[in-house]
Order: C-alpha cells, then structure tokens, then sequence
C-alpha cells in the first residue's frame, strides 16, 4: 500500500496518550502479549495513515466530477459544518467503543477473545486519533468558532452518555457485550467507512482504507467466538446459551439500525458528495448483512448438533425450520436465532417508540409491550440507566405528552451520576505545550 | 455497498465458457468462513471448520485484501489467499505468495480460479511483489497445470520435509 504516515503535533499527541492511558489501561498487557497472539504481525501504532492515488474528484452529488475538497476553506461553510459534525461524530464513536469494552474487558473466559478485544480497542483509538488528525491539520476555526486544541479536548472529553450516537451511551454488562458489539456495532462502522471513502474532502476519502483493512478484523472477532459459542452451546454447554445470545442481540440490533440515522435522512450527505448512500438504503443493506450474520450462526449450531451434516444439509434443514416454525431431528425452531424486527425496540427513526416486538408483533397496550421487552432483553440490562430511560420516555409517547420525534431526539439522554472515575472529569487532557510540530512521513 | 463494495470498481468480472452468470471475485470477509470450509473439505482440503476460521482470521488480521472469494450467482464458487513477503526462505525480493486456493467442484472449468489468481496478483503488484510464488502438490496435476496455464514456471526450489 501506498500511504503516508503522520503524528499529531505533541501536545495533542500526548493528550491521546494520556486519554489511553486512562481508559485503555490494558495496553501495557496486549503489547506483552502480543508476539503470542499476533506472531510476524505488525504492533498498534499511534498515527495517521491516509492512502496515496486514491479518487481525485468528487464521485456523487451536485459536484460529481469536480476536484474533491483538500481544505475545509474550500467549501461553503453550511458543508464544512456538516463534515465537521459527521468527523466529530466518527471520533465520538472511536473513542466511546473503548470506554464501553474496558468496562467489561476482564470478564471475559478465554485469553484469545479477550486479547482480540484488546487489539481492537487499540485500533479504535488510532481511529479516533486519525480523526483527531482531521481536525488537527486543518483550520476549522470558521465552522466551528474553536481552535484544534478546544476540538481535541472537548472529544476527547466525551464519555460514555455523552456520545452522539446512542449505541455509544448503552453500558455493557459482560463479555457477551463487547464480541456482539463487534459482530453488530463495528458492522456499522464498517459500512459508514465505506461510505466516507468517497468523501469530497480528500483527507477523510484518504484515511478511510486503511482504517477499513483494520475493521477487517473486528468483526471477525466479533463472529469467529460467537460461532464458538453457539457450538459449544449445541454440544450442551450452559455457559453462553442461544437464549443469552438471542437477548444480546436484541440489546444491540435496535441500537446499531440507528446509528445510520433517520431513514429519511442521508440527502444532504448524497448531494454534497460526502457519501454515496441515502441513510435508508444503507441500513437495509445492513440489516440484510446482519441475516446473514445469524443464519450463519444457526448453520454451526445445526451442524454442531448433528455432526455430519454436511453444509447443504444444514441449510436445507435450516430453511424448513424456518419455513415450518417446527421441530425436526431433536431440534426446535424456538431453539434458533432469530433477527430482531427493524421496528423492535426503537427510539429514534421512523418507527421511534412504536411497540414493535421481536419478531414484528405489533401492541397496543404499553404494559403489555413492556413485559414483553423484559422477556426478550438481558436481565442485567433491563435494570440499567438506559431501558430506565427508555421506558419513561416511552410512558410520555404514550400518553400523549412527547411527540415520537421529540423523544427520539432527546434519546438517550444519560446523566453520568458516577463514572469510571469521580476525579475524571477535572482532567485537562491536551496540555498546552509550545512549537507542536506535525511531521508526515511516505510509508 | 459493503466494507470493501460489492460495487467496486476493482472487482473482476468474466462470463467464462459463454455461461452468462458472471463470476465476481471481491474481498472475502468473516461471514465467508463458512463457505471456504465447505469449498475445502468438497476438494478434498482440510476438512476442519477451525482451521479455515484460523487462517481466515489470521488474513483479515494482516491483509484483508489479500483473501479473496469468487462467486456465481451470489453463490461461493471460489477462494485464494495470498501475501506479500520479504525474507521467505532466503528470497529477499518482495513476493506475493499464494498460500490456499479452492474452486468448488461444481463450477470447475469457469475460470474462476484464473479470475481469482489475476486479482490477487493484481493486488501483490500493489503491494510492491516483483513476483509471485506457490508450492504445488506433485500429486494433483490438475493444480500444477492450472498455474502453468497462468504462466507460471516450476522454480529451482524443492520443498524437503521430515516427519517428526
């Protein structure tokens, strides 16, 4: 590959040094380990790499066929808004990813997930950093009213709550979290990366293939232990069962369908260049993904339970069960995964605080919905901040009181009453320093 | 749309042997494990799901691009793994090595291995390969002809081995 590789200037360097230092605590230990787990493997660094040769002029939009943007002066200031937001809000979720695995990362059984997690969260934070970088090199000062040093400090200074997508502000409650949230929520990122990869500003376009080889990865490790799992779940272990899993992935499908926004939404990105995809048709292209996902989760489970079943097999039976909703050869449809419904348990979008189940039912009657919700999401969830949220906001709707709309853009609304840390909050992370100099280097 | 585009301008594309259903060749991903396994194990490869998930895993980990999958019709056809080295064996030049290929016995003779192997050197070319090497088993012919139809040449290299 031909890329180029940069550093943030010290100051902000450090600051991101220190930001890991903080909430990624466990990278001391994923270097120690890694010649173990990643033998011949190139080690996490701390820069940014952008790619050489890539599109020069603008690939969808009113300005499709122009030369792309290379400074944010060269774009109206209502565009450089918009990009400012939407780097901001790729920061926001590189660095609100690690603060939600840390939170459960010991939990987890086994040392290869774990540091497979591990060795993900230092990629997040060299993807936020590559944003940083963004935000850094260039002069933002006329689209947002702040110099670099406000900018990297008021992102780095998010936590989780505070994030700005909501799939960001949902705690996580054990190991089972963080390799869904690989599976489903990286998936997200995969797909907004690939999106920004066309982007009429040329330095976001440049830094997204690299950052793409590296999301590679994470969703394997999401996947690859799920697999596992679910087999060892079919050899009768009761550890990680499907019906945990099925609840976890009622947690987290809802929340990642949002992070694509509103499925009216997505024009103005289209008409200014900055993606190729309006938000709808890129969620449904994701929500088919995710099927695919679960019906690869249900052929290891079959072909686990009834070993010598071949591949074909296993998708003929697959698909009678699922065409039948019956049993076959010992095995129940109940007992299999199934994808949550677009509509269930949304509280931003088209269907916000609509009562959708699981599996598309429709109620009526709120009581009733929430019982439902409390059968079919992790019981340690049901007793966070979150579903708490969710269901006052829920009661309003209902009654009358808030528009969905309404809702849906106050939601989440987290208040941190705690925190990893008490005394987090009076950290200054950037540092003011003298002479930051940036340098860049052909790799 | 996907991490890399289904839609991307580098996927190769060829009706081979007049059958209209294209053969698409694109950068495979995690959720293609399954389909390598099967293509495998109906080969005659390792029949061991977790030594594909393995070897898979491990690619994505150090180039993505350099795992790619074929299909037909949406259907897995074909797989080939393959990346860049320097120093393999005392050979200090930059070479592609190509590691596993699979072409699914029922679309054999759509030249979705060809497909696959120009993609992949395509992609070692990018990387900086002067070359492209593989070892091929002396007792499948069907392979050592397919990479001399491709050009290849046998190397004055012989693999020794010694049970342990």
């Amino acid at each position: 590959m031909n890329m180029t590789e940069a550093l943030l200037p010290k100051s902000y360097h450090a600051a991101v040094e220190r930001w890991r230092d903080f909430y990624l605590p466990d990278h001391g230990f994923l270097e120690a380990s890694w010649e173990k787990h990643f033998p011949r493997e190139p080690r996490p660094k701390l820069c940014a790499w952008r790619e050489c040769g890539m599109c020069g002029v603008v690939e969808c939009g009113e300005r499709k066929g122009e030369a792309k943007y290379e400074r944010v002066a060269e774009m109206p200031e209502e565009q450089a808004r918009h990009l400012f937001a939407m780097i901001r809000a790729q920061a926001s979720t590189e660095f609100g990813s690690i603060q939600q695995h840390q939170l459960t990362l010991s939990r987890a059984r086994d040392e290869e997930e774990q540091v497979w997690v591990l060795r993900m969260m230092a990629d997040e934070l060299r993807h936020g950093y590559q944003m940083l970088h963004l935000l850094v090199e260039d002069d933002w000062s006329a689209a947002t009213g702040r110099g670099a040093a406000d900018l990297v400090e008021e992102i780095l200074s998010i936590r989780t709550g505070d994030h700005v997508l909501g799939a960001f502000n949902v705690d996580f409650d054990s190991f089972v979290d963080n390799i869904v949230f690989c599976a489903l929520i990286d998936r997200v990122g995969k797909y907004q990366l690939a999106m920004q990869r066309v982007s009429a500003y040329a330095p976001m376009a440049e830094s997204m293939p690299q950052m793409l080889r590296e999301e590679a990865f994470h969703l394997a490790a999401g996947v690859v232990p799920m697999r596992r799992w679910v087999e060892r779940a079919a050899r009768g272990s009761v550890e990680i069962g499907l019906g945990m899993l099925q609840k976890v992935l009622a947690k987290w499908v809802p929340r990642g369908l949002e992070m694509f926004g509103d499925e009216r939404g997505g024009g103005s990105n289209v008409r200014w260049g900055f993606k190729p995809t309006r938000n709808a048709e890129a969620q449904e292209a994701y929500y088919q993904e995710l099927g695919r996902v679960v019906r690869d989760l249900n052929l290891r489970y079959l072909r686990a339970r009834l070993p010598g079943l071949a591949l074909a097999e296993a998708e003929a039976l697959l698909a009678r069960l699922e065409a039948e909703r019956g049993s076959e050869r010992g095995i129940r449809f109940e007992e299999l995964l199934r994808l949550p419904h677009r509509e269930f348990f949304r509280r931003r979008g088209v269907p916000a605080f609509r009562m959708v189940g699981l599996d598309g039912e429709l109620f009526t009657d709120r009581e009733e919905y929430v019982r439902h919700l409390a059968r079919v999401l992790p019981e340690s969830y049901l007793a966070g901040r979150d579903f708490h949220d969710y269901l006052q906001q829920l009661d309003r709707v209902v009654r009358g009181e808030l528009e969905p709309g309404k809702a849906a853009a106050q939601s989440p609304s987290l208040r941190r009453v705690g925190g990893v840390c008490p005394c987090s909050r009076a950290v200054r992370w950037v540092v003011d320093e003298a002479a930051p100099s940036a340098g860049t280097t052909a790799v | 749309m996907d991490r890399r585009p289904r839609v991307d301008p580098g996927a190769i594309r060829g009706a081979a042997n007049g059958v209209d259903e294209p053969v698409r060749v694109r950068p495979l991903d995690e959720l293609d494990i399954t389909a390598v396994a099967d293509i495998a194990e109906r080969s005659g490869g390792p029949r061991d799901a977790g030594f594909w998930e393995d070897r898979v895993t491990s690619f994505l980990r150090r180039d993505p691009e350099g795992a790619l999958i074929a299909e037909v019709g949406g259907r897995a056809a074909g797989f080939m793994l393959g990346e860049v080295r320097r120093g393999e064996f005392g050979i200090a030049e930059p070479t592609g090595w190509i590691e596993f290929l699979g072409v699914d016995p029922e679309l054999r003779g759509r030249a979705v291995g060809r497909l696959l192997a120009e993609a992949l050197e395509a992609h070692f070319r990018a990387r900086g390969a002067v070359a492209v090497r593989t070892l091929v088993d002396e007792t499948m012919p069907g392979v050592a002809a397919f990479f001399a139809s491709l050009g290849y040449a046998p190397a004055p290299m012989r693999p020794f081995v010694k049970s342990l």
